[in-house]
Order: structure tokens, then C-alpha cells, then sequence
């Protein structure tokens, strides 16, 4: 395998000297240079995605066809009319008729480069003539004058045994045009394109031609490589696409690629110390711990000779994550202290603020672990590491890191229940950074920090839309955890509509690839498990329920996502709640509270808790047990400007009021928050609202005179509202709720005399307890 | 010399015999070659042959067990009965390459060590310096003790067992031996081993000998490895004798002749022992083989391969032979036809492909050179022959770095490779490494002392360096190699010249003319135009020099004809010279910087037109009659120069001058 050249250059090279001949025409001109030019820089493939489509279809490797395809429309400017440039490349690459010719071929292309000062003295001396005006140049530092500078000296490096395997490729390789060439220039003997043997033939005659064609080109192996056509240049450039697109993605190497490169590789007998990096990323996404270890290991043991130990922060650091990625929580951090200190000494800022910032965040994961190793004073208190974090960034440049680091206050300010305002200044700021420096790859997080934000303020739909926006807009360019992330918040919240069909759709439609690594795929499936578990609850599937609860407790360890762990957590208090047993979801609640309460977690996350365990006390049947703690709820989240949460904690102190007869109160409460509730568009909150009301009324409509006008108004206000309840639980499709307000028409219905209504809906009830044990 | 039926098929059973011989002896060249010779014989209708004959002993004389030859000698035979086994395992080991384990199934260090603590006292006086110290301090030991006797081994054993010691040594010196023209390539690492064989060999044929010097029942293999330690040894007169022995009692063991010809570095030597050599077709090939090496090329010799070719037509080595023929005498169109010929009838064969190489750089064909180059490499790039190729076509394409790599490359492979020495000197000379150069120079010399472009490169390198005096001493060397080339007489010519002693001068430059027209006879005479006369094309640039010589030594007559000469050079003699121009242009065109022999072609058609030399000559002769008061004849002459456009100015003031003249 050759460093650089491959037949394909060659036929670049070819193509440029057609270029600089003067041959094609001016129309053609865009559409040749830009197809050169896609082949030598293709990083510039992106800033064109008007071709992508006609790009793509481009083989890796260069074959005869694609110049074809591109040449054959074009005609030429000078030479025969109706002879297209592709006739002219034909000619330009059948001319090179023997390895001699191949090295005349290389040592010709010097001729396309404009001299430089000291060369025209010298030719001017030597009586050779400067060069025309109007003749076609390239400048030596040009994208095209240094691809064929850097051929001709590759090409001059060569060894002999090298130069000849690139010979041979090159023969095999415009073999296919032989044909049409030949068909084209009147039939040509059979040895077309190696003069040596078309020579010899008449010294040696046919047999011993063919005979020594098959000793030089070896003939004789069957197999069909692709031998001297890839080079490591196309390797190197292949797999550093393939790592950025990793690093970028975050997916894993489709399976057909793989194979692809398994064959490219095992060609080259030097292996490029990248492709282990590259097994490595594949290894870590797939959740193979001891390949992937081993890989990284080898990449810098392979790196350390070539980069010297400069680069040693780095292992340690790829280390670090690595091991935290799989849980080995004590090693990342010994790692990532280590990864400090190096990058300290070899005054390494970009690493070292990357690793204070992963360790922030290491550190906001999993506080136990970094409270062990006493490395807290190495950041100081939390805001203050931030804004030392923030500093150095702008110091050093590290656009990344800057935004990231506003927006990890922004989310501190938001955990804490901080001022909006002071939240949405440093998501403004970094959003002005991220559009200042066009840093694609950071847009994921500001939007989900917008989408949190206005969720938490309880403005739902524009928190979907957030999500919806960065699907269809930003999605391509952002790692793929978080495209998953927004799909499962999008599911999240149909789901609490009660579309639960179409929240599972979404989450099936995600890219199956993509899903191949281990982490998406862990939190893909504890996604779904999380839906399908809510459905089963509210269907009261309870057997079903148990089951998948036991499968995603077990999954949600310490190394899940901590939302969806405890989302699971609160599925599991739903659980018991439903099996009555509230012994052993009170205990539930104490022991996460107390959690909680040590790490020092999400301000949202600790009024739920309050708020359930006050509704645990109303399920107990003690509601006014629960009032201090509703009440706190209630402030902290008023404070905090928590309103779904806020609302919450009212209907509990609603709910309580009414327990303690004071309907009016409740009833004034309740109708105050409804229509703020429903702008949160989550059905369970406002189903519990309207049942709420409905108790109120019930009571109030209990304090009036039997038979009164007054009675029978707050009665009817109460069939109303088990109505808007029912439907909101029918939504849920929570069969409980349901049969809860169905009992309780039917009781009114009694109260009220109508005694045949009330036996419908009875019977409704029973119809409905009968539906849910088939549907179970 | 037509043979007969019964002669080609008792040459037919000889070489066989040989192949399988030597191949049991592990002499892998020789078999090689004498199997390559065997199968040229071309076979009269063999189908005919098993009928007439007994049937039960067709298997038997068709076909020789390949395996084990038997001997005719009982004694040996019984012996060779008897060790057939550990024969076997050693010959295996020897194929494997363990050279010492080979020798040891045979002749244990133990027993090897008893015989050299006893054996030496006798022989002191063959034995070389080194040797004898060691002996002296034996010979207090053991003096008194009988001397013991060799195992008792047939010679077959006997010689791989010798031979296998031979070959781990000449391993070990490899390996010893440091990167080619590093620091501490001395080029002396010698092969240890070489002192222990050959004190086991007097003390076998010592014990042996008889009165008249004869070793009774030795078949020629021992004396053939001894002859080979002699050689290594330096001792050239005791190892030709010991080799001429060999070839006597068994004739078909080409390395045997090889060396020979290793040891013989001029005509001379090989006339002086042409007698002693057994008559038969073996001594009739090395004769002509030897010949060729010492770059002979009489028509008596092409005779004689004409003659071998008629018994083996088709023989890779006899047509190797042919056109190493043609190339002595320069004739590159037929050598490269000869060799072209070659490689189609042999693809696979590398031989001697490095000569072809010289051949197609000569004649500046780089498409076939690189095919050449291209064939080698796929068939096998680590063989020495292909690593010279491929450095020949480099240096072709002017990359002298990388030409410089590949010769290395050949050198590493093999350190005896002659002419990837003397083409690695060429290189370096090409790029101003002068001292690399004249160090390669001086191993190639070191390593086959008939090399004459080595000599010739090393007096150019010196001549760069402006030390004349070296200069002409390799120079002359070079000459008396190949006294009939003028290239190398006009090198000793000029070179006497620098030195101020311009009669030896014109002496060595004649000489050259002669040598020119003698190569052109030679060509000539097959093309059927034996011109011999001075008429022949002559190189100009040796005639101005003679008559600028002629011209310091005051002698003006001598002068004026050389000078008058090199002027009628331009016309040329005729054009009957169509296909020998070339050959004497390539050789006589050469100037100081031109390394190869006859490197750069010459002008085409029969004249050679106007050169500077020319030009040079005939303002000289315009001067001269200028003085001498012929002024028309001036005046016709510069005019001339006028035409020519070379030195047009002087040429005017000439002009002028005679005009001034004849008018006043």
C-alpha cells in the first residue's frame, strides 16, 4: 500500500494537466474544477449540500466510471470535433504505456507549475523561453499546484517494488476503457498500453509474450484485489471521517462499512494507529468494556512513540470517561484527577479545562463519589468553579466549554429555584455564543435547557415545540444521544396526554443504527419500558406493572439517568399507591426524600416528593397530616417559580382544606388554579383537580339545606366536573380514576333521586371494572 | 564438433549423474547449472528408443534413482551403504540451513578438535601463519602420540559434513560482517572455519597419499572443497592446483571451474594452465566461460559456441555466453537481441540479467529497461540481479540516491556481487562522493580483480582529484585489460598528457585510433565490409589532442596532418559504417564525466558533422596558415568557421586579417 498515490491521483493528475492544456471548455470548466477539487479537500463536501445527492453516489475509491460520467458530457474545446474531454483523458492515461512512461508521466507534472524567480533565471540563462501569458498555470501553493507538487514528490519516494504495484493498479485499474479505447483508435493489437510487451511480440512471438505477462503481472492468483488502489492517505482520511462522524453522531460503524474497512485494512501492512481509536469508540459504544479498554490502550501505546508523552493528558482523559462510562466511578475520577494535574504541569489549558468541567459535572452526577477523594476544594464551592470554569474559557478560547458553562449555571440557578430572570440571562448569553460561533454541536443542550425551562414554568407547549424545532433542525448536526433525549422528552409528553400510542411511535422511529450503542439503546429501552409501565398502571394491569417495574429497578442503577430514574421511582410510589400499600410506599418516599436530601438534588424533583407524600397522608385517609408539608411544598415552589409543581401542591392544600370542612376555601383555590393547571396540559394534574373539585362542591353542597336550590346547584356543578374528570382519566385511560368518578355520578345520581340514572351509571361501573380485568 | 547418437546419450547419463551429484552434495549452483545444460540437449525421437532396448533395463538406465547415486568405488559404496541414514538426517539438516547440526552428525566438535591438536605438526609447511602458531603449541602436546586416525567416513559424507562447516562459517561472516560501506566495513571479516577445514582435509589426504602425491580412491569432491579453502586462504597457486586435480577425476562440477575462473585474471594464466587440464566438453565450456570473463572476443571463441550451441542449442548459460560475446565487442544490438531472446525463453531465469541491464543502459532504453526491472522485481526482488536492475534503472532515470539504495541492497544480499560495486561507484561518482566512490571502486577490484571499468573508474575518480599519477596507473590497468578498447588508451593518452610527457601521450592515443578501427574491423567484418583502413571514422577529439601535442613538442608537420585529419573527419569516410558508427561513438564520444563505457550515443550518419574538436582544428589550421603565408587557404577556412557558427567572432577578425593581408 502506497503513502499517497493510487491510480485514481493519477487520473486526477491527468485531469488537472487536461485542465491546464486549455482543452475544456469554459462552460465545463466549474463542474471539472469542482470535482477535482471534492476529491483533493473534502472537507468542503458539507458547504454544498445542494450536490449532496450527486456527491454521494461518488465511491470511496475513484473508478474509471465516476471520470467517465463526468468527462463524457463535456466536449472539448480544441483536437477532432466530436470528441468529448473524455477521449482526451482516455488518451492523456492510455499514453502512459509502461512503467518507464509512468516515471516520465511524474516527472512531467513540474511542467504544470508556475516557476518560481530562481528557475526562470535559470531557464533564462539556459535560453528556454519563459512561459506564454495565456497558458494555463498553476501556482505552486494552490490546492492544485500542491497536490501535484506533493505527487511528484510521493511519487519520488516511492521504492522500486512500490512504484510498480502502483503501475500495476493502475493498469488493472483503466483496464475497464480498454475497449473503447481501442475501439476508438481502430483495433489495437492486444498488448494496447505496455510497449514492452507489445515490442517484445515481435522479438519473442505470441506465447512467450503472453508467458512473461504472466510472470510480470502475475497473472496467476485468482483472486481480484484491490491491491495499489487505496493508499494510507485515503485510509488516514477515511477513518478520521469515520471517528468525527462517531465523535459527532456518537453511533456506531454500520455493519456493511465495517466489513468494508476489515477488508481495506487487512490489505496495508501498516495499520494506521487510528483505526485502533476507532475500534475503541466501536467497542465503547457497544458496551464492551474489556475491548474497548484494551483498544484504547493499544491506540496510545501505538501513539506514545510517534507524539511523544505530550499527549499523555489525553489517555488519561479518554481513560477517565471511559471508565466512568461503565461505572468504574473510583478509577474515572483517580484518572481525571491525574488527567488535572498532568495537563497542569504540561501547562495544557483546553485539557485541563475539559477535564475541570467534566469533573463539575462528574461531580453534580455523582456526589458521593467525588466527597471520597476530597476534591472539592479543587473547584471550590459549585458557582464559584463555574465561573473560574467560565473565565478560563474565555481566556483560552474554548467557545465549548464557555457555553457549556453558562449553561451548567443557568442549570444550577434552575435546581436551585434561582431567579428566572438570572436563568434566562445565561441562556441568552451562551445562545449569542453559540450562534456567534456557529458551534452546531452545542445546540442540543441550550435547547433543552430552553425546553426544561418552560416546562418547569409551565408553559408546555412551548417547551414541545423547543423539541420539536431541534428534530427537525438541528437533529443532523447534534450527537445522537441527543436526538434520543428530545424524542423521549416529545414521548414523555404525550404520554401524559394519554397518547401513548404515538409516544411509542416516536420512540420506534429513531434510527436503528444509531441504537446499536449500548448507552442510547439501555436508555431507549428503559424509555419504553417507562411508558409501557405507566399505560399498564392506569389500564390497573398490576401483575404486568410488577413485572416490568422489577426489570426497570433493576436497570436503573447508579450508572442510568438520574431523571428517568427517578421517574421510575415515582412509577414504582404509583404502584404501590394502586396495590394500597402504602406502608411500603410511604417508606418509598422517606427513603428518597432522604436521598434527596444528602445530594442535594433537583429543587423540582423535592417538591414532588413533599406533594406525594402529602397525597400519601389524603390516601391514608389523614389528610391534614399532610399539611405542613403541602404547604411547604406550595412555597418552595412559588419561590422557585415551580408551576406545574405549584399546582400540584395547591390541589393537596385544596384537598386538605377540604377534609377540614372548608369547602369554600378549597372551592376558591381549585377554580383559581384550573385554568393556569390546564395550560400544563398533563391530564393526570387536571383530572385530580377537577376530583378535587367535585369533593368540594360535594361538600359544599353537603353544608346547604337538604333539598335547597343551593344544594342541588353545587350538585349539579359536581356532575359537571366528574364529568371533565372522567373524560381527563378516560384519556389517561386510567381505569381507576374512571370507575372512581363513575362511582361517584352514580352516588349523586342516588342523592339526587334518580335512581334509574344512577343504576346506568352502576352499571356503567361495572362495564368499565370488567373492560380493564380484559383488557389485563 | 556434431556428436553422435551414443555420445549425446553418454553425455545425457554424465549429467545427470552430475545433477544429482552435486545436489546430494548440497552444491546447489553446480546442480542447477548442469540440469539447465541437460535439458538444452535436444532429445532425437525418444519414443523410439525403449523399443529396440531390453525392457527390464530401460527403468534402470533411464532413469537414475534420484536419491542416492551408487558408487563405483566398493570400498566407498559399503561405506556410503553404511551411513545412509545419518546421511540423510545431515543432508536434511543442510537443506534446513543448519549448517553446524549438519556437520555434526558426521564429524562431532570432539572428534573434529582431536584431529586438529594432531594433525598439524605434518603440515606445517602448507599451513598459513595463523595456523601455525596454533600448531607450534600442539605440536608440544601431542608430538609423541601417534597421529589418529579420521574417522572412517565415505568422502560423500565426509565432503557434506566439510562443506556444511564451510557454509556456517561463510554464514557466521555475514552476520559478523557490518552494513555495507558502514564505519566498520573493512570488507575483512574473515570465515573462521576455513583454518578447521582445511586441517581435516591434509591430514584425509595425508594419510592417503601416496609417492607419486596421488590420494588413493578420491573422487574429486575433497580435493574441490580444499581447493575452495586455499582460495579464501589467498593461496591462488596451491588452490589452482588442488582444483585442477579436482576436475580431473570428476569433470562435471561446475563451481569446481567456476572458481578457476575465479583465480585467473589474464589471458596469460589461462594459457599457461590450458594444458593441464583434462580434455572434454567441460574444459572446452570453462575455456570459453573464462575467455569471456576476461572480456576476450576472438572469432575463434565465437567459433566454439557456435560449436557448444549446435550440442545444446537452447542452453540459458551458452546463450548468455553469446551475448555476453556481442557486448565485449560492443556490438549492443545483438547482445540485447541475444538477451531479449533469452528472457522469453526463459521468464523466470534472473542470471545474468544484470548484464543485460548494463546493456539497455548503454543503449539509453528505459521502457525496456524498466520492464526488465519490473520482470526481476516479480519474480524475485531480493535476489541481487534484480536489485542491480532496478539501481541500473534509476540511475537511468537520474535518481542516483535511490540507484545508490538498490546496489546497497544487492551488496547486502550478496558482498561478492562484482558489478553492483563498480555500479555503486559509478553512482557515487555521479554524486560527488568521490571517496564512496573510489571505495566501492576499490572493492569491486577487491572482489574480482578483472574488472575493468572498476580500474577505469577508479583513475577517473582520481583524475577528478587531479592526482594524475594514480590516475594512470588504474588507467593502465584498465588498458592492459582490454588493450583493444580505445576508450581506455585514450585515458592513459590524455592522462600523460596532463603530465607533460606527451610523447607516451601521442603513443596512447594512436594506440586508441587503432584500438577504435580494430573493434570496427572486428563488427565490421561480420557485416561483411572488412574495412580496415585508416578511412574509418576516427575520433576527432583524439586527433586534436595528438596534434596539440605534436604542436608542443614543436613538431608542426605532424601537427598540421593530425590537425588536417581531424578536420576530414567531418565528411566521414563513407557510409559503408552504418551499424559500427554507433558502437565507436558510444566509446570514443566519452568525456571525463561519463562513468559507463560508451555511454551516450553517437551522432548518427557516416560524418560526424561539425564538433567543437573540429572546429578547434580547422581555426588552428587557419591560423597555422595564417603564419605560414598561405592566405587563400586562411581565408577558405575561416569562412568555413563563419559557416559553422562556432567562435564566429574570431572567425570574422580572421576574415578580416586576410583580407588586410592579401589586399596589402
Amino acid at each position: 500500500m502506497t503513502r499517497f498515490l493510487t491510480p485514481s491521483k493519477i487520473g486526477l493528475l491527468a485531469l488537472v494537466e487536461l485542465y491546464t492544456d486549455a482543452i475544456v471548455p469554459t462552460s465545463s470548466t466549474i463542474p471539472i474544477l469542482s470535482f477535482v477539487l471534492n476529491q483533493l479537500l473534502p472537507n468542503n463536501l458539507k458547504s454544498q449540500p445542494r450536490d449532496l445527492a450527486s456527491l454521494q453516489a461518488l465511491p470511496f475509491l475513484l473508478d474509471l466510471k465516476a471520470f467517465e460520467t463526468l468527462l463524457a458530457a463535456h466536449p472539448a474545446a480544441s483536437g477532432l470535433p466530436g470528441r468529448s474531454l473524455w477521449d482526451h483523458f482516455l488518451k492523456k492515461i492510455w499514453d502512459i504505456d509502461s512503467l518507464d512512461a509512468l516515471h516520465v508521466f511524474f516527472a512531467r507534472r513540474s511542467n504544470l507549475l508556475a516557476k518560481s524567480r530562481d528557475e526562470l533565471k535559470k531557464d533564462g540563462e539556459m535560453g528556454i523561453p519563459p512561459p506564454s501569458e495565456d497558458m494555463i498555470i498553476l501556482s505552486r501553493t494552490s490546492p492544485f499546484g500542491s497536490f501535484v507538487r506533493r505527487s511528484k514528490v510521493e511519487f519520488e519516494r516511492l521504492r522500486f517494488g512500490d512504484a510498480l504495484a502502483l503501475w500495476t493498479g493502475f493498469k488493472k485499474w483503466r483496464h475497464d476503457s480498454k475497449t473503447y479505447w481501442s475501439r476508438r483508435n481502430g483495433a489495437l493489437g492486444r498488448w494496447v498500453g505496455d510497449s514492452a510487451l507489445a515490442d517484445g511480440e515481435e522479438e519473442w512471438g505470441m506465447e512467450a509474450t503472453e508467458m512473461l505477462e504472466l510472470v510480470a503481472y502475475g497473472g496467476l492468483s485468482l483472486e481480484d484485489t484491490d491491491e495499489g488502489c487505496v493508499s494510507s492517505d485515503d485510509v488516514e482520511k477515511l477513518l478520521e471521517f469515520q471517528v468525527e462522524q462517531m465523535q459527532k453522531i456518537g453511533s456506531r460503524i454500520p455493519m456493511e462499512v465495517k466489513d468494508k474497512f476489515r477488508s481495506i485494512l487487512d490489505e496495508s501492512i501498516m495499520i494506521p494507529s487510528l483505526s485502533h481509536y476507532l475500534n475503541f469508540l466501536d467497542a465503547w459504544r457497544s458496551g464492551d468494556y474489556p475491548t474497548s479498554f484494551d483498544n484504547l490502550h493499544r491506540y496510545f501505546d501505538y501513539t506514545m512513540q510517534n507524539r511523544d508523552r505530550l499527549f499523555y493528558q489525553y489517555a488519561l482523559m479518554n481513560l477517565a470517561v471511559l471508565q466512568a462510562d461503565f461505572g468504574c466511578y473510583d478509577e474515572a475520577v483517580a484518572a481525571m484527577l491525574e488527567t488535572i494535574s498532568t495537563a497542569r504541569e504540561n501547562k495544557d489549558n483546553p485539557c485541563l479545562n475539559f477535564a475541570l468541567n467534566w469533573m463539575y459535572h462528574f461531580g453534580k452526577a455523582h456526589p458521593n463519589i467525588i466527597k471520597g477523594t476530597e476534591s472539592t476544594n479543587m473547584l471550590g464551592v459549585e458557582r464559584e468553579g463555574l465561573a473560574f470554569l467560565r473565565i478560563k474559557a474565555k481566556e483560552t478560547g474554548m467557545w465549548t466549554l464557555w457555553s457549556s458553562s453558562l449553561l451548567s449555571e443557568a442549570k444550577l440557578g434552575m435546581s436551585n429555584g434561582e431567579s428566572v430572570a438570572s436563568i434566562f440571562e445565561n441562556i441568552l448569553k451562551s445562545s449569542h455564543l453559540i450562534v456567534d460561533k456557529n458551534m452546531k454541536s452545542m445546540m442540543g443542550p441550550q435547547v433543552a435547557m430552553y425546553s426544561a425551562l418552560w416546562q418547569r414554568l409551565g408553559v408546555t407547549q412551548l417547551s414541545r415545540q423547543y423539541c420539536q424545532v431541534f428534530l427537525s433542525c438541528h437533529a443532523r448536526y447534534a450527537l445522537f444521544d441527543d436526538t434520543l433525549r428530545f424524542t423521549g422528552r416529545v414521548a414523555h409528553l404525550l404520554s401524559e396526554k394519554g397518547h401513548y400510542d404515538e409516544a411509542m411511535e416516536k420512540m420506534e422511529s429513531l434510527d436503528e443504527n444509531s441504537l446499536r450503542s449500548w448507552k442510547a439503546n439501555q436508555y431507549w429501552l428503559n424509555y419504553r419500558g417507562i411508558l409501557r409501565l405507566k399505560r399498564d398502571l392506569h389500564r390497573n394491569n398490576l401483575d404486568a406493572a410488577d413485572l416490568l417495574l422489577s426489570q426497570l429497578l433493576q436497570s436503573s442503577g447508579a450508572d442510568s439517568d438520574s431523571e428517568l430514574s427517578f421517574e421510575i421511582n415515582m412509577l414504582h410510589i404509583d404502584y404501590l399507591i394502586r396495590r394500597t400499600d402504602y406502608g411500603r410506599a410511604m417508606a418509598k418516599v422517606e427513603q428518597l426524600a432522604a436521598a434527596m436530601k444528602e445530594d442535594g438534588d433537583d429543587i423540582n424533583l423535592r417538591i414532588k416528593l413533599l406533594t406525594m407524600k402529602a397525597l400519601l397522608q389524603d390516601k391514608c385517609g389523614r389528610p391534614q397530616k399532610g399539611f405542613s408539608v403541602a404547604v411547604r411544598a406550595a412555597s418552595i415552589a412559588w419561590r422557585a417559580r415551580l408551576i406545574p409543581a405549584l399546582w400540584d401542591a395547591m390541589a393537596v392544600i385544596a384537598n386538605i382544606l377540604t377534609s377540614l370542612s372548608e369547602f369554600r376555601a378549597s372551592v376558591q383555590i381549585l377554580i383559581s388554579v384550573l385554568p393556569r393547571a390546564l395550560e400544563c396540559e398533563n391530564c393526570s394534574l387536571n383530572a385530580q383537580l377537577y376530583s378535587f373539585l367535585v369533593n368540594a362542591y360535594m361538600g359544599m353542597a353537603g353544608q346547604c339545606e337538604k333539598g335547597s336550590l343551593k344544594r342541588k346547584e353545587n350538585l349539579t356543578r359536581c356532575l359537571e366536573f366528574i364529568d371533565r374528570a372522567f373524560n381527563e382519566y378516560s384519556s389517561l385511560e386510567d381505569i381507576k380514576g374512571q370507575c372512581e368518578m363513575m362511582a361517584k355520578k352514580a352516588t349523586i345520581m342516588r342523592i339526587v333521586g334518580e335512581n334509574v340514572l344512577a343504576n346506568d351509571y352502576a352499571s356503567a361501573y361495572l362495564d368499565l371494572k370488567k373492560e380493564a380485568a380484559l383488557m389485563a | 564438433m556434431p556428436l553422435n547418437e551414443r555420445d549425446t546419450a553418454q553425455l545425457r547419463a554424465a549429467l545427470q549423474g552430475a545433477v544429482v551429484k552435486c545436489s546430494e552434495r548440497c552444491l546447489y549452483q553446480s546442480a542447477k547449472w548442469a540440469a539447465e545444460l541437460l535439458t538444452s540437449i535436444p532429445t532425437s525421437d525418444s519414443l523410439s528408443e525403449p523399443e529396440d532396448s531390453q525392457m527390464t533395463e530401460v527403468p534402470l538406465e533411464g532413469l537414475p534413482p534420484i536419491v542416492v547415486t551408487g558408487n563405483l568405488d566398493p570400498e566407498e559404496a559399503q561405506l556410503e551403504a553404511r551411513e545412509i541414514n545419518q546421511y540423510l538426517l545431515a543432508k536434511s539438516f543442510f537443506d534446513c540451513r543448519e549448517y553446524d547440526r549438519c556437520a555434526a552428525v558426521f564429524l562431532p566438535d570432539t572428534i573434529l578438535s582431536g584431529i586438529l591438536s594432531t594433525a598439524v605438526p605434518k603440515n606445517q609447511n602448507t599451513s598459513t601463519p595463523k595456523a601455525k602458531s596454533k600448531g607450534k603449541a600442539s605440536s608440544t602436546r601431542s608430538s609423541s602420540n601417534p597421529v589418529p586416525k579420521t574417522p572412517r567416513l565415505s568422502q560423500k559424507s565426509l565432503f557434506l559434513a566439510l562443506y556444511a562447516k564451510f557454509m556456517s562459517g561463510e554464514k557466521k561472516k555475514d552476520e559478523d560482517s557490518e552494513m555495507v560501506m558502514g564505519p566498520h566495513d573493512g570488507g575483512n571479516t574473515a570465515n573462521k572455519q576455513l583454518v578447521v577445514i582445511a586441517r581435516f582435509l591434509e591430514a584425509w589426504f595425508s594419510e592417503r597419499m601416496e609417492e607419486n602425491g596421488e590420494a588413493v580412491g578420491s573422487q574429486g569432491w575433497l580435493e574441490y572443497l580444499y581447493g575452495m579453502v586455499l582460495v579464501k586462504d589467498k593461496n591462488e597457486e596451491e588452490a589452482m592446483r588442488w582444483l585442477i586435480k579436482s576436475v580431473h577425476l570428476y569433470q562435471f562440477n561446475w563451481g569446481c571451474w567456476l572458481e578457476m575462473t575465479a583465480l585467473i585474471s589474464r589471458v596469460e594464466d589461462l594459457n599457461r594452465i590450458s594444458p593441464h587440464l583434462p580434455q572434454n566438453i567441460l574444459s572446452f565450456i570453462f575455456h570459453l566461460h573464462t575467455s569471456l570473463e576476461l572480456y576476450q572476443s576472438t572469432s575463434s571463441l565465437s567459433r566454439s559456441l557456435d560449436q557448444l550451441l549446435s550440442i545444446f542449442p537452447t542452453s540459458p548459460f551458452l546463450l548468455t555466453c553469446l551475448a555476453l560475446l556481442a557486448y565485449h565487442t560492443k556490438d549492443f544490438i545483438t547482445a540485447d537481441a541475444h538477451f531479449s531472446n533469452l528472457l522469453a525463453l526463459h521468464p523466470h531465469r534472473l542470471d545474468s540479467l544484470d548484464h543485460y541491464s548494463n546493456i539497455l543502459y548503454v543503449m539509453n532504453l528505459r521502457p525496456k529497461l524498466s520492464f526488465l526491472a519490473h520482470l526481476c522485481s516479480s519474480v524475485d526482488k531480493f535476489r541481487p540481479e534484480s536489485c542491480v536492475v532496478i539501481g541500473n534503472y534509476y540511475s537511468l532515470l537520474s535518481s542516483h540516491e535511490k540507484a545508490v539504495q538498490y546496489f546497497r541492497r544487492a551488496l547486502t544480499l550478496d558482498r561478492s556481487c562484482l558489478s553492483a560495486w563498480t555500479l555503486m561507484g559509478h553512482e557515487y561518482v555521479e554524486l560527488k562522493n568521490t571517496h564512496a566512490a573510489i571505495e566501492s571502486y576499490r572493492r569491486a577490484v577487491d572482489v574480482n580483480r578483472r574488472d575493468y571499468r572498476a580500474w577505469y573508474g577508479l583513475g577517473q575518480t582520481y583524475e577528478v582529484l587531479e592526482m594524475h599519477a594514480y590516475a594512470l596507473w588504474y588507467y593502465k590497468r584498465a588498458a592492459g585489460l582490454r588493450p583493444w578498447d580505445g576508450k581506455m588508451w585514450m585515458a592513459v593518452g590524455s592522462c600523460l598528457q596532463k603530465m607533460g610527457r606527451d610523447l607516451e601521450g601521442i603513443k596512447a592515443l594512436k594506440r586508441a585510433l587503432l584500438a577504435d578501427s580494430y573493434y570496427d574491423a572486428g563488427v565490421g567484418s561480420s557485416f561483411g565490409s572488412g574495412v580496415r583502413d585508416r578511412g574509418g571514422t576516427m575520433d576527432p577529439e583524439i586527433l586534436l589532442q595528438i596534434a596539440g601535442m605534436y604542436e608542443r613538442l614543436d613538431d608542426d608537420t605532424e601537427a598540421r596532418a593530425y590537425m588536417e585529419m581531424c578536420v576530414a573527419q567531418e565528411e566521414g569516410a563513407a557510409d559503408n559504417l552504418e551499424a559500427s558508427v554507433i558502437n565507436i561513438h558510444a566509446d570514443s564520444q566519452s568525456s571525463d564525466d561519463e562513468s559507463k563505457p560508451g555511454a551516450g550515443g553517437g551522432d548518427p550518419g557516416a560524418g560526424t558533422g561539425v564538433t567543437a574538436a573540429t572546429s578547434k582544428a580547422r581555426m588552428w589550421l587557419a591560423k597555422y596558415a595564417m603564419r605560414t603565408g598561405d592566405y587563400t587557404r586562411a581565408m577558405q577556412l575561416a569562412t568555413e568557421l563563419c559557416q559553422d557558427g562556432v567562435e564566429v567572432e574570431e572567425a570574422k577578425a580572421l576574415v578580416r586579417e586576410v583580407r588586410v593581408r592579401l589586399e596589402g
